[in-house]
């Protein structure tokens, strides 16, 4: 591969990897039995899965009852987890799509993870859409299908119409960039399979998977443009999707709701939570799997910096709001800001603030951007300022809406909580099984920027020709 | 072989053909392929056979075509009519006239039948009450009550009725002392029957106890005007109404009758501005005090001393002799409101909730002297209510505590429960009889219990007041082995008539004199009609009190002036339930009370300032738990949660009667406190008034007490849009601002509405049009009372699921309408001084004494409805009428439209009520079900649903217009929470017909949009309250010092409040 080597530049992966490092790196606990560490996790993981899958049970034969949610208050920890897991996803869609057209090169030592995250989240954000319905079994009726029940067909002046469409194109979407991205790496782990004579299912599994890929100038051409294709059409969407997650609230008249700032706000907000979830989960897998070469200091400095600057943004955007029920007028809107602020939900509101806008206020200093254990407790910190930053949005402004009578509070019920913990659970099942099973960084893409090409190459030869010679 | 005949069956057969004989022999013709079935190898021989797969698919398919099959929801099957009763046609109501009455209530009503079975009561048009009470609208679940007594019972097994009769007779020729304890009885048939049976065992006394007695009022009568009745008060005539501790808007007496009365006189218009005045002396905040235009907070050990200086007052103006005086902390107050009622002589009332003979007496007094009586007070036309001796019930108490009485008939009256006297005296009688219709309190201390027939399963007559006469007939047979009361008694007295014939003689006797000369043709109009109005004779006007009235009234003021208040006084009050008979009633334990909005629950109120005082939670909210804390009371120890009741008047405490059954059923038992054992037999009367308890000052527990509506003030929000009379006068829109968007561009200002600053022109829109009608509804804020009627009405009519005091906690009640009670607060945004936030957190806490505010609040059918664009599958949508309509089947229950509603009107059915053992109360029995109003969907869960505008009306009256070619009559459709509604508050009808009602009341300058600034455009608006508290100079007076004073105790509250929202 033909590429400039900047004598400026640091190296994106660190320790002279060549290419068969690369290779033998990221392959190798796909073939290695899982270590302690990883089944420690997959049994927590594991045990919150089931955990979802009871709560959720008892959600769908019980009714919503067994939520916290009353006639004042519809929406709370649903709709709170469903944006959250979506606005993670984010991160993921950027990496791959935009950081793409942009040619930064350093995504690709983060981008598979990230997507495959995407997807996930998106799994666990789709799981809240159906179970926070009344009747979750009719879930297909707001899909604009054919249908013989008359002239039925759904509501498009309704945001969450818009929202499937949204997040069905967004899942399958990331779903299909993502398998793309996958298959030269599949086709590695099936030749290695073969050549090594491992397990016959890893055989069979990953010529399957790999779809008969050939490695043949042909197949990289065609995944070349089809990557570019898929990353020109994922692009639009990490403004879409969002975009449109606000509108559920934005298209509304509820003070605190009906905003239209609410389109970028999210969009940085999603994009925020997003690199958070990113650094949180890369910190801990750099570290299980042995990747520190790849996923560098670099890589989390820069992500650090995304990070900061869409706080930044969040925070404006928390401020601009408050501006605006000041200067409005409506007494409602005035009101639900500063009962968001300084009401019984006070401490969700300073919660989100203190980890949204101050806590990545640190990363101004190269010093804290660098630091691998500071970076995650802001990552973590973040984490759940965006999760009390929807919970605040949803939750504070229907509590005390329009007619004092019917003021309310949302006390979250054991179910509920169990719903949200056992989707961190089948999110992290599915993350450990990727992590397992999968390559976490996308080797073939990689190896487009490793410079082994020429200096290790040439270190070597030197080495080496001295060696010869010297006989 | 003499027949040389030959048969054969083919050709074959006859040529002997030797294959075919060869084949003969063989049962099949063919061989069956046995082989290709079953082996899975056949191959070649025969290539059409079925193989073992085939075989196994078919097999496959068949068995689970079959599973399936049987898989298919059971078949219930409707059977229909061989022969069809004449008045009964399938998806049609019948309505029968008939009459309400339980001993505590009285009404006509309409029982509105389908398929044979009682859903729904509505209000007699030829009654005197043109709408019907909470009570009676609920009580059509009696009927189908689980805890009937479906058989006669002796010692709790069944025994048959011919046995028991047998028995019980035998046992009643041997005793010497008979006693019949009964509620009132208003029946003339019934009292024929009681004399009957008391004719035959000649030792029988018959006591009347009513379960909360009005006696005293009687017996001032009696001593003053000669004459022991309960008056009939015409509030309509009165222009002053000064009420001392009488909630006669709530729960006082005939509170139907004088609901629809005192509204008549408030009705300003502008072409007459003008409206009685009502001024209310009350510890506790009850209906009428919050409906007053001036409500003065007094401890009932002082509203004798109130009505005293009052009577002075008014001799004073009139030069008449004066009572011995009695000092009162409204002297200047009660001096302006005797000019005021001096003025208005002859054309004011005042009444007093006191069940004192002494207090009753300076009433009589008072209204003597302002020439009332025979006007407003009528002794003549009077009520036949509430006839309940107290002196003779606890005689009755000794005779039964020393074993004289050696036998006793109970009906109607549950005294084990309201008198614990009563109940350990009880087991000391030999033969006790109960003839209630479940085992409760009483009943269950009685060796027999011969049970009543529900009401709708029997004949009765009944004489509510004087001129009046109704039958109540039965619209259902009795659905257990029961008998009612009457024909018990004669069948004990041996007497071979059915009461229904008795009921026939009476009239005969009553009316046949009366020239009425066939009788059955008056008998049939008067059982169609169900009510015999007699024209009352004048009142007579009465200017003395009687021979011995001055000096009665001195004696009377003498003993007032020896009542001394304790630390803290009682007021024991009633609240939806009434006297508790309707305890098993889960729609009136679910019917919020009108004040507190409390359900299923009796509490302690307090005045929230004392309640932080003494350190009480004041914090509502569905987790919060409110304080317990314990009172001794008549010698009796209650724990009893405490709620803050704004208004209430320091030192006093207020606890409802009614609450605590034991044995009332599964829903009833347990719920709250007996307040019964506080009440005591005091100057010969029952006292609801205990100015001398004990209460904890410390909290010993918490408990829940459910409420739906947890906040309590407006937020100086433009909800309620109230003018008082004198601004009215000058301006038919005052307070009734509806400009709210100011325009400004240089120098002009402009002023618009909502609906003008619409960027949509709304006429021109597409589909916005109303060809057909446009239904429309109108709500007027100054005649709604706040009672709940309305609630309850449209609970029974759209199968409205009962969820239960933990659901109603957590803010899932399903109550489709709903009445909002706003206190005032003493803070606002513009003139407090704690800055902005410290103002909003001031402007939650409401006034000392506050003003209050009811407002109805239902679906408020938007034409630009902000629940019609979110909903992703259009279950929510517009009809060309103008309504906004649920589609049920196609909810999925996203709740996005509960959301986005600013009315918060939308219900979500959280669980599936019909099933879900956790909500055994309307809809999952098996015959609670059958109250159900087929018109109406049960909704399952997982879906949304409001107020249709009760659509299945609509859509009747439509229909029977359509067949009788016509357009509706304005009228002739009315909603169930309209028809409800004693005050006629609410005016539904179709604003496409100019001479409607409701456009009239739309055109109106008192005519408002709730939240008109969202523009919704909702299609029921609402009409200014309009309140009389400008009148006097004096009056103002009196209203800013109480305001300063409220002022100093609400700056206490602040701090205590403000502590508390930081904690």
């Amino acid at each position: 591969m033909s590429h400039y080597e900047s004598p400026l530049r640091k190296p994106l992966i660190l320790q002279d990897k060549t290419l068969h490092d690369i290779t033998e790196d990221i392959c190798r606990p796909i073939e290695q039995k899982p270590t302690k560490l990883w089944y420690a996790a997959f049994t927590v993981a594991s045990i919150c899965l089931v955990w979802w899958v009871v709560c959720v049970s008892y959600t769908l034969g019980t009714g919503l009852g067994t939520w916290g949610t009353n006639k004042t208050i519809g929406w709370a920890w649903d709709i709170t987890n469903f944006v959250w897991w979506v606005g993670i996803g984010h991160a993921g869609t950027l990496i791959s799509a935009v950081l793409l057209l942009f040619r930064q090169k350093w995504r690709l030592s983060i981008n598979r993870s990230a997507e495959a995250m995407t997807i996930f989240a998106v799994i666990c954000a789709a799981s809240f859409i159906v179970s926070h319905m009344g009747r979750p079994w009719l879930a297909y009726w707001p899909l604009p299908l054919p249908n013989q029940f008359g002239s039925l067909w759904v509501n498009f002046n309704s945001a969450l119409v818009w929202d499937v469409f949204a997040i069905s194109t967004y899942f399958s979407v990331s779903l299909v960039f993502w398998y793309t991205g996958l298959i030269p790496d599949f086709a590695v782990l099936r030749d290695r399979a073969i050549a090594k004579n491992l397990a016959p299912w890893r055989k069979s599994f990953y010529s399957i998977v790999s779809f008969g890929w050939m490695g043949t100038a042909k197949n990289w051409q065609r995944f070349e443009e089809v990557s570019l294709v898929l990353a020109g059409l994922s692009t639009p969407l990490v403004l879409s999707v969002h975009t449109i997650v606000s509108m559920d609230f934005a298209t509304s008249i509820i003070p605190g709701w009906h905003t239209t700032i609410f389109p970028p706000y999210f969009v940085a907000g999603a994009i925020f939570s997003g690199f958070a979830m990113v650094q949180t989960l890369l910190i801990i897998t750099r570290k299980i799997l042995n990747l520190e070469a790849y996923i560098t200091i670099y890589h989390i400095d820069m992500m650090n910096r995304v990070i900061m600057i869409t706080g930044s943004i969040v925070g404006c955007a928390y401020i601009t709001e408050f501006f605006i029920a000041w200067y409005s007028g409506v007494e409602y809107e005035s009101y639900c800001f500063v009962n968001r602020a300084t009401g019984a939900y006070w401490w969700a509101y300073w919660s989100m603030m203190t980890c949204n806008v101050f806590s990545p206020q640190i990363f101004w200093s190269k010093k804290a951007r660098t630091s691998v254990a500071l970076t995650f407790v802001v990552s973590i910190f973040v984490n759940i300022g965006m999760w009390f930053e929807r919970y605040v949005i949803i939750v504070s402004s229907l509590h005390r809406d329009f007619l004092p009578s019917s003021w309310s509070m949302h006390h979250p019920t054991f179910t509920e909580v169990g719903i949200f913990i056992g989707s961190l659970g089948l999110f992290f099942v599915l993350f450990l099984l990727f992590a397992k099973f999968f390559p976490v960084i996308a080797m073939s893409e990689l190896k487009t920027i490793v410079k082994s090409s020429s200096t290790q190459a040439k270190k070597y030869q030197k080495e080496n020709v001295e060696l010869v010679t010297s006989h | 072989m003499s027949n040389n005949k030959k048969y054969w069956k083919s050709i074959e057969d006859l040529q002997d053909n030797p294959e075919f004989i060869k084949k003969q022999m063989n049962e099949f013709a063919e061989p069956i392929p046995f082989e290709a079935l079953t082996n899975a190898d056949a191959k070649g021989d025969d290539t059409s056979g079925t193989n073992r797969r085939d075989f196994l698919k078919y097999m496959g398919f068949s068995v689970t075509a079959a599973s399936l099959a049987a898989c298919e929801t059971p078949v219930r099957n409707v059977i229909p009519y061989v022969n069809k009763p004449e008045e009964v046609t399938p998806g049609v109501a019948s309505y029968y006239a008939s009459s309400y009455y339980d001993g505590n209530e009285f009404a006509s009503i309409l029982v509105k039948t389908r398929e044979g079975r009682p859903i729904k009561f509505e209000y007699n048009e030829k009654g005197l009450v043109k709408g019907i009470s909470s009570r009676v609208q609920a009580s059509v679940l009696t009927l189908y009550d689980s805890a009937r007594l479906r058989f006669a019972t002796k010692n709790n097994s069944e025994i048959a009725w011919d046995k028991a009769d047998a028995e019980v007779a035998a046992k009643l020729a041997k005793a010497t002392n008979i006693r019949i304890v009964t509620n009132t009885i208003i029946s003339p048939s019934t009292k024929a029957v009681v004399a009957d049976f008391a004719a035959k065992y000649p030792s029988t006394k018959h006591i009347t106890n009513d379960a909360i007695s009005y006696n005293a009022i009687v017996k001032a009568n009696e001593f003053c005007f000669g004459k022991a009745v309960i008056p009939t008060y015409k509030f309509d005539k009165a222009n002053v109404v000064v009420s001392v501790g009488a909630d006669f808007l709530g729960t006082w007496l005939d509170v139907p009758n004088y609901a629809g009365a005192y509204v008549k006189n408030r009705k300003p218009t502008k072409e007459n501005p003008t409206m009685s005045k009502l001024v209310s002396f009350e510890a506790i905040m009850s209906l009428t005090g919050a409906n007053a235009d001036y409500r003065f907070q007094t401890k009932p050990s002082q509203y004798g001393a109130v009505l005293v200086t009052l009577y002075n007052e008014i001799a004073k103006l009139q030069g008449t002799p004066a009572l011995t005086a009695i000092a009162t902390e409204y002297t200047k107050e009660i001096a302006a409101l005797a000019k005021e009622l001096v003025a208005a002589k002859g054309k004011s009332l005042v009444v007093c909730g006191a069940n004192d003979v002494n207090l009753q007496k300076i009433v009589n007094g008072i209204n003597v002297s302002l020439n009332n009586v025979g006007v407003t007070v009528d002794v003549d036309n009077h009520s036949n209510l509430f006839q309940g001796d107290d002196a003779a019930l606890e005689a009755l108490i000794a005779e039964m505590a020393s074993g004289k009485v050696d036998a006793i008939i109970i009906n109607g009256a549950n005294p084990a429960y309201t008198n614990k006297a009563f109940a350990a005296a009880l087991p000391k009688v030999g033969l006790r009889i109960a003839t209630a219709d479940r085992a409760d309190e009483t009943a269950s201390l009685c060796e027999y219990i011969l049970p009543d027939s529900n009401f709708l399963e029997s004949w009765n007559d009944f004489n509510p007041s004087v001129g009046v006469y109704t039958l109540q007939q039965p619209t259902i047979q009795p659905l257990g082995k029961t008998r009612q009361f009457q024909d018990t008694l004669l069948k004990l007295a041996g007497s071979t008539k059915n009461y229904y014939s008795i009921i026939q003689s009476t009239w005969e006797t009553t009316f046949g004199a009366k020239g009425e000369l066939d009788f059955t043709a008056f008998w049939n109009k008067a059982l169609h009609d169900g009510v015999v109005m007699l024209t009352p004779t004048a009142g007579v006007s009465t200017s003395s009190c009687g021979a011995n009235c001055g000096v009665g009234l001195s004696e009377a003021a003498t003993k007032i002036a020896g009542y001394k208040g304790g630390a803290w006084e009682l007021v024991m009050y009633q609240k939806n339930l009434g006297t508790g008979t309707l305890s098993n009633n889960p729609w009136l334990q679910e019917l919020p009370d009108p004040i507190s909005k409390v359900c299923w629950d009796n509490y302690i109120t307090m005045s929230p300032v004392q309640m932080k005082e003494m350190g009480l939670t004041t914090l509502l909210e569905q987790e919060s738990k409110m304080s317990v804390i314990e009172i001794s009371v008549n010698g009796v120890a209650m724990k009893v949660p405490v709620f803050p009741s704004p208004g209430q008047k320091t030192n006093t405490i207020g606890l409802a009667l009614g609450y605590g059954r034991t044995l009332a059923g599964k829903v009833g038992n347990n719920v709250g406190v007996n307040a019964y054992p506080a009440v005591k037999f005091e100057n010969g009367n029952y006292s609801y008034l205990n100015i001398n308890t004990t209460v904890g000052t410390k909290e010993i527990d918490k408990a829940i007490v459910a409420t739906t509506q947890t906040h309590q003030t407006l937020m100086g929000r433009h909800i309620i849009h109230e003018a008082s009379l004198a601004e009215f006068k000058n301006d038919p829109k005052a307070g009734n601002d509806r400009d709210l968007f100011v325009l400004k561009d240089g120098k002009t200002v402009e002023h618009k509405t909502a609906q003008e600053m619409d960027l949509w022109a709304t006429p021109s829109l597409p589909g916005n049009e109303r060809p057909n009608h446009f239904w429309n509804m109108s709500i007027d804020l100054n005649t709604c009372l706040g009672c709940g009627d309305c609630v309850t009405a449209c609970n029974v009519e759209n199968n409205i699921a009962v969820v239960g005091k933990d659901e109603i906690r957590r803010g899932r009640e399903m109550h489709w309408l709903r009445i909002d009670r706003y206190y005032s607060s003493d803070s606002s945004q513009e003139t407090g001084k704690a800055g902005m936030i410290g103002n909003y957190l001031d402007m939650e806490i409401a006034s000392a004494n506050p003003s209050v505010v009811f407002q109805p609040v239902m679906c408020q059918h938007c034409n630009h409805a902000p629940c019609e664009n979110v909903c992703p599958v259009l279950a929510t949508t517009h009809s060309s009428e103008g309504l906004n309509q649920m589609t049920y089947n196609r909810c999925i229950g996203t709740r996005y439209c509960a959301n986005n509603c600013p009315y918060k009107v939308r219900r979500f059915n959280w669980f599936r009520y019909t099933e879900n053992e956790k909500f055994d109360y309307t809809m999952l029995g098996e015959v609670e079900r059958m109250v159900l109003n087929p018109d109406v969907t049960v909704r399952t869960r997982g879906v949304i649903e409001k107020c249709s505008m009760c659509v299945q009306r609509i859509q009747e009256g439509k229909l029977k217009a359509k067949t009788e070619s016509r357009r509706p009559i304005d009228g002739e459709i009315k909603t169930a929470c309209q028809q409800a509604c004693s005050t006629g508050a609410i005016i539904f009808g179709d604003n496409n017909d100019v001479t409607s009602q409701v456009t009239k009341a739309k055109a109106d300058d008192r005519m408002y949009h709730l939240l008109e600034e969202l523009n919704v455009q909702p299609s029921v608006f609402y009409q200014t309250k309009i309140r009389n508290n400008e009148g006097t100079k004096f009056f103002a007076e009196a209203e800013h010092e109480a305001e300063h004073e409220a002022h100093a105790e609400g700056h206490a509250t602040e701090a205590h409040a403000t502590t508390e929202h930081h904690n």
